[in-house]
This record gives C-alpha cells, structure tokens and sequence, in this order.
C-alpha cells in the first residue's frame, strides 16, 4: 500500500500543473486578492471622496444661510439652473444627463427658527446607484445648520442642558456583551471556516484523484498495474491516502498563506486582534477541529476515487466531480446562516454537524461530547464509502468499461 | 505451460439501445448478456510460442484479459504451471507477464522509475530490480534514456520499457495482446526480437496479432478464435496446410470450417 501511496505521491510532486494549483496559486492568489480589493476599494472611496460634485440649488433664496454654506464648503461647484421646483422631469433630466450631480430643492416654507415652522424637509435628486458620497458630504454640512438651529431653539425655550439630552433621547440601552471576543468573532467568521476548509479540500483533491483514478485509464497503465500481484485493498488504499494527502496539503497550504498573508497585510490593530483571536483557541479545539476533518477528508477521498475510476477519461471524471462541488456547497453554507446551531436535526446533517461542530469550536462554546457522535457518524459514512471504492474497484463493469 | 479449458465469459448489456448494428447481429447477444468468450481452449508448452488469431471482436482481448487475472471466467479453467489461475489469482500474477499495444507508463517518472515500481509490487528486492534493470538494459538496449522521463519517449522507446517492465519479475510465462498493433516498423522488430529472446530461454509465450507474417515468422502453433469460441488449434505446419495458398485463406478456412 505505501509502495503505491509513494508512488503516487512521487508522481505527484512531478506534475507541475497540479502543484501550480494545490500550492503556488494560493499561496500567490491570497495577496493578490487582499492586496487588491484593499487597493482598489480605497482609491474608489478616496476618488468618490474628493471629487468634486457639481450640484443645483432650487429655491436657495428661502434659506440663504443653509445656501452659503454649501456654496462656500470646497469640492463643491454650483451650476446655476432656472428649473422651478415642481419641475420634477426637468430636474431628473438635470441629474440624468450629468450636468450635475445632485439637485437640492428647498421649500418656500423653509426658517431657521424650529419653533415656528417645525421640520424642514428638503428634497435631494441624485443618481444613487453606485458608489459616491454626495449625502454623506452635504450631510456634514446640513447637520451642522440644524444643530445651531437646534440649539437656538432650546435656548429661547429655556430648557436646561442635562434635559435637552433628555429631549434628543429619552431612553438610552447601555449594551454589555457577556460573549468574550472570542465567541463574537467566531460566530461572525467561524462559519466561513470549515466552508473554506472543506472546499479547498475538495479542490486540492480533485485533480490528484482525477490523475490517479481516471489517468490510470487513459494513460493504459490501469491493466498492468491490475494483474500485479498487489491486492485490490491495498491499491484502493495506497491510492485513497495519495488524495487524502493531496486535499489535506493543500488546504493547510492555502488556509496558512490565507493566515500569514492576513496578518501582514492587514498589519498594526488587526494583528492584535487576530493573534488575540487565534490566542484564545486552545491547542486542544485545533486538535479537535484537525481531528474533525479527517473524516471529513476521508469522505471526500472516497467519492472522489470512485468517481474517478468509474470515469472513461480525464474529460468524463471532471464531469462527475463538478457537480461534486455544488452539493458539498448547500451543507456547509447552510451551517454559515446566522441562528443556525449544532441542535436537533442539524447535528444529524453529515458535513453540516462537521461544519457546525468546527465552527462552536472556534467560538470555544462547544460541548465536547457531542463532538463523539458527530465523530463517529462521519467516521463510519467515511467507512461506507471506502468499502464502496473498493468493491467498486473489484467490478470488471467499472475497470473495463 | 499453460492450459485453458472451455474458458467462458458474458458481459451485461447495460444499455441494449447503444449496441452497434454488427452488435445487435452478433449470435453472442442473448437476453440482456452478451457472451464474449463461450469455448475458448488451447495449450501453450514450454518454449512455444503461440500466436492467437481471429477477427476484430472475436474475444482475443477478452481472453487475454481472462489469462491474466484481470477478468474473471464464468466458467472454464487456467493452469499456468499446474497453478489454477481462478483459485490463486496472486499467485499466477507473479508468473505472468502482460503487455499489450496500447499499454501506457507513467509519464512523470522516468524509464527506470517505472520499471522499478513493478519490480517492487512484484516483491522483489532493490539489488535483485536493479540487477534486472541492468539485464533489460543490455537486451534492449535501453541506456540513452532510461533516467528520462517518458513522457518524452518516442513509440518504440515507450514500448521497449512497457516489455521491460512486464518481464522485470522474470516471469513463466508472457502473454502479449496485439503487443505490435500502432507500433512502426523499428518497434514492431523490437518487439519481435524479444519474443525471439523469450523463445530461446524456453519461457512460453502467447500473442494475439493480426499480422500473419509474424504468425508465419515465430510461432509454433497457431489458435484461431471466433465469435468466442476455438475454431482451430494447431501447429503452424499444419495450419499452413489447410489451405494451399497463403497463411489468410488458411486463416479464412479455419473460420469458416469451424
């Protein structure tokens, strides 16, 4: 079984298109992604930031205070319109052929003194589809004007400091989370995990076992490697533990690369955080969780190589295995919905409880004997199916097909 | 020597639909199985070598297959050496060696790497696989490329490896299935030497062939198969005279006597 598992392994690390995709591309693709979504997310909001909009103001002579203002905060440019203010079509048009970029249109009923006219509403035209800042930006300035207005509303009326408050807001919740960091994090990304996890699994064993099983045929080294005198077993074995290794390597390749990429990357406070994050995680949970996997992986091996070998070519195992992909999906983003826990009948999803098992042990809420039925659940689903890989390997039907 | 009796296999017919019209005609299908191999009985002795005829279809690879272990028999019985094939299928795999037209290597390892594979799921030691390989070496003359990978080989130098590692286990007996068809003219002789070399070490050899020739050039005796069953089993001097023209019309008289 080793002289195959060896073998395989061996021809393996030759195939430099395999390892191009079970090691370098994540180990490159991690930064590339971060590095890149960090650079171009930040130059859209810098860009979206500082350019300079060009608006409408209708009806500005009601409130010349508010119209100063806006006229004098920079990256501003005023275009100057007759459009009247029940003119909705034109004023749409105004904003669809990108003579600006936001109209605001004040009533005639506008004042400054709350107290007389109550709310003011203003009505803003913008094309908000997209990403800009155009009310983030003209709220710095309105917000402004309506606390002063605000304020002079309370003073004329008398009202004391400590009530004003009151007033804004009779009842404030002091929120005090008993969950530690921990738990919070983990439940927010503990789910994306094991789906990570599990993935790449699957993918870092696709192609070895398409090589190993379905290769085999093309290549017409399936016969002679048949009638040697090496048991079926033990050939199903040494072949099941290449994949296994496969999809275990490169997942811990790519999920390490994911790990340091991260915190160089995202450097300063993040790195405590996430040292923080990792700190908290006893040995033991990532023993569990690596513990958990094996079955896990164990599955994905089996299914794998019995699709592959079933297969006629390269060309016809890949056909059977993508579909593979989507329905090891629907489990495992099931158990990423927030409010779904490792309760009643999900405990009994095979893959889902796994999912769910790894991600209340990143949280640290797991209780450790339920990690046993779910353990030995998987496991004997793992069993089922190697059993069924080598009595697939033992049917003339399968191997010469 | 090998010796098989009223050997016996049918194939399930999965999907009658996707039959080839010759299929469907074939008086092998019966109900839903196909029976490939129905009577099939020859003897093979020491330092013979035995060239398997018959048309496209008639059960040769199917036969072949069944020789070495990788199919089972419904029926019927192998003994290489007196050792049921059936009964110690290990066994009679270590006694055999197997290669056909269309036997691939493994392209990422190197001539040697692969021969060296075989050599150790056969059980065989380092020293005793690298002595052999240096024999091979030498018969076949295989030394300018043997650390290469394969998967730069040309025909004939892929098919000097694949004989190479279907005998590195010195086997009793070799069973070559269409072992020339797709070679060129260079690799065809090669292959023809060495079954003249496994000749002279009196090991028995039996290969299917299409090419009369090489019936006419090596083989002791001749057994033709069609539509699964033996339809003559003889040597090739009397082969020769069923028909008083060319070795084709014997092979064409045989068919349509039987």
């Amino acid at each position: 079984m080793w002289l195959v598992f060896q073998k395989e392994i061996k021809e393996l690390l030759r195939d430099r298109k395999t390892l191009f995709f079970m090691v370098a591309l994540p180990l490159l693709l991690f930064p590339l992604i971060f590095g890149g979504v960090a650079y171009f997310s930040g130059k859209a909001i810098e860009k979206a930031q500082s350019r300079v909009l060009t608006y409408a103001i209708i009806g500005g002579e009601y409130a010349p205070t508010l119209t100063t203002k806006i006229t004098e905060s920079e990256g501003l440019k005023r275009y100057v319109t007759k459009v009247q203010s029940d003119n909705v079509s034109a004023i749409t048009n105004l904003v669809k052929s990108e003579k600006v970029d936001f109209v605001l249109v004040i009533p005639n009923t506008f004042n400054d003194d709350i107290l007389k006219i109550g709310q003011n509403k203003l009505t803003l035209y913008l094309n908000d589809a997209g990403l800009n800042m155009v009310q983030r930006r003209l709220n710095k300035i309105i917000d402004n004007l309506a606390e002063s207005n605000r304020d002079k509303a309370f003073i004329s009326l008398g009202i004391a400091e400590e009530i004003q408050q009151g007033l804004l807001e009779p009842i404030v919740i002091d929120k005090i989370s008993t969950a530690d960091k921990r738990e919070d994090l983990g439940e927010k990304i503990g789910g994306l995990i094991p789906y990570m996890i599990f993935i790449l699994c699957l993918q870092g064993a696709m192609l070895p076992a398409t090589d190993i099983g379905a290769g085999e045929k093309e290549r017409g080294t399936l016969e002679t490697l048949l009638i040697s005198p090496i048991s079926r077993n033990q050939l199903v074995l040494g072949k099941f533990f290449t994949i296994a290794f496969a999809g275990v390597t490169s997942a811990m390749v790519t999920v390490g690369s994911l790990f340091v990429w991260g915190v160089l990357l995202s450097q300063g406070m993040a790195i405590e955080l996430i040292t923080e994050f990792m700190g908290a995680i006893s040995a033991l949970d990532f023993v569990l969780m690596f513990a958990m996997l094996i079955p896990v992986v164990a599955i994905f091996s089996a299914v794998l190589l019995s699709m592959s070998i079933y297969a006629k070519s390269f060309k016809e195992a890949q056909g059977y295995m993508t579909p593979l992909v989507f329905i090891v999906i629907i489990p495992i983003i099931l158990a990423m919905l927030p409010g779904i826990k490792l309760e009643g009948i999900y405990a009994w999803v095979p893959l889902m409880n796994v999912a769910l098992a790894i991600k209340e042990l990143i949280k640290g809420t797991m209780d450790y004997m339920a990690l046993i039925p779910i353990f030995l659940s998987t496991t004997a689903i793992a069993g089922l199916l190697l059993t069924f890989c080598i009595y697939w390997f033992n049917r003339e039907k399968v191997l010469f097909r | 020597m090998i010796e098989i009796k009223q050997l016996a296999k049918k194939f399930k017919v999965e999907n009658p639909k996707k039959l080839s019209e010759q299929e469907k005609k074939d008086p092998r299908l019966k109900g839903r199985f196909f029976h490939s191999v129905q009577n099939v009985n020859f003897i093979c002795d020491t330092g013979q070598v035995l060239g398997l005829l018959g048309p496209n279809g008639a059960g040769k690879t199917t036969t072949l297959r069944m020789l070495s272990s990788a199919l089972k028999p419904d029926s019927g019985s192998i003994l290489i050496d007196g050792v049921d094939v059936l009964a110690n299928p290990i066994v009679a795999r270590q006694k055999i060696g197997f290669l056909s037209g269309s036997t691939g290597l493994y392209g990422r390892l190197s001539g040697r790497e692969n021969i060296e594979y075989f050599g150790k799921l056969h059980g065989m030691s380092k020293s005793a696989i690298q002595q052999k390989i240096e024999e091979l070496a030498q018969l076949l003359d295989l030394y300018s490329f043997l650390d290469r990978r394969c998967e730069n080989y040309s025909t004939g130098m892929k098919q000097r490896v694949s004989i190479a590692r279907a005998v590195v286990h010195s086997p009793k007996v070799v069973v070559l299935d269409e072992p020339t068809t797709g070679l060129d003219i260079m690799a065809t002789q090669t292959v023809l030497e060495f079954i003249r070399t496994l000749k002279k070490q009196q090991i028995p050899v039996i290969f299917s062939t299409h090419h009369l020739d090489e019936v006419n050039e090596l083989c002791d005796t001749v057994t033709v198969i069609d539509e699964g069953e033996t339809k003559y089993n003889g040597d090739l001097h009397s082969f020769r005279a069923l028909s008083n023209g060319s070795l084709h019309n014997s092979f064409m008289t045989s068919i349509e006597k039987g």
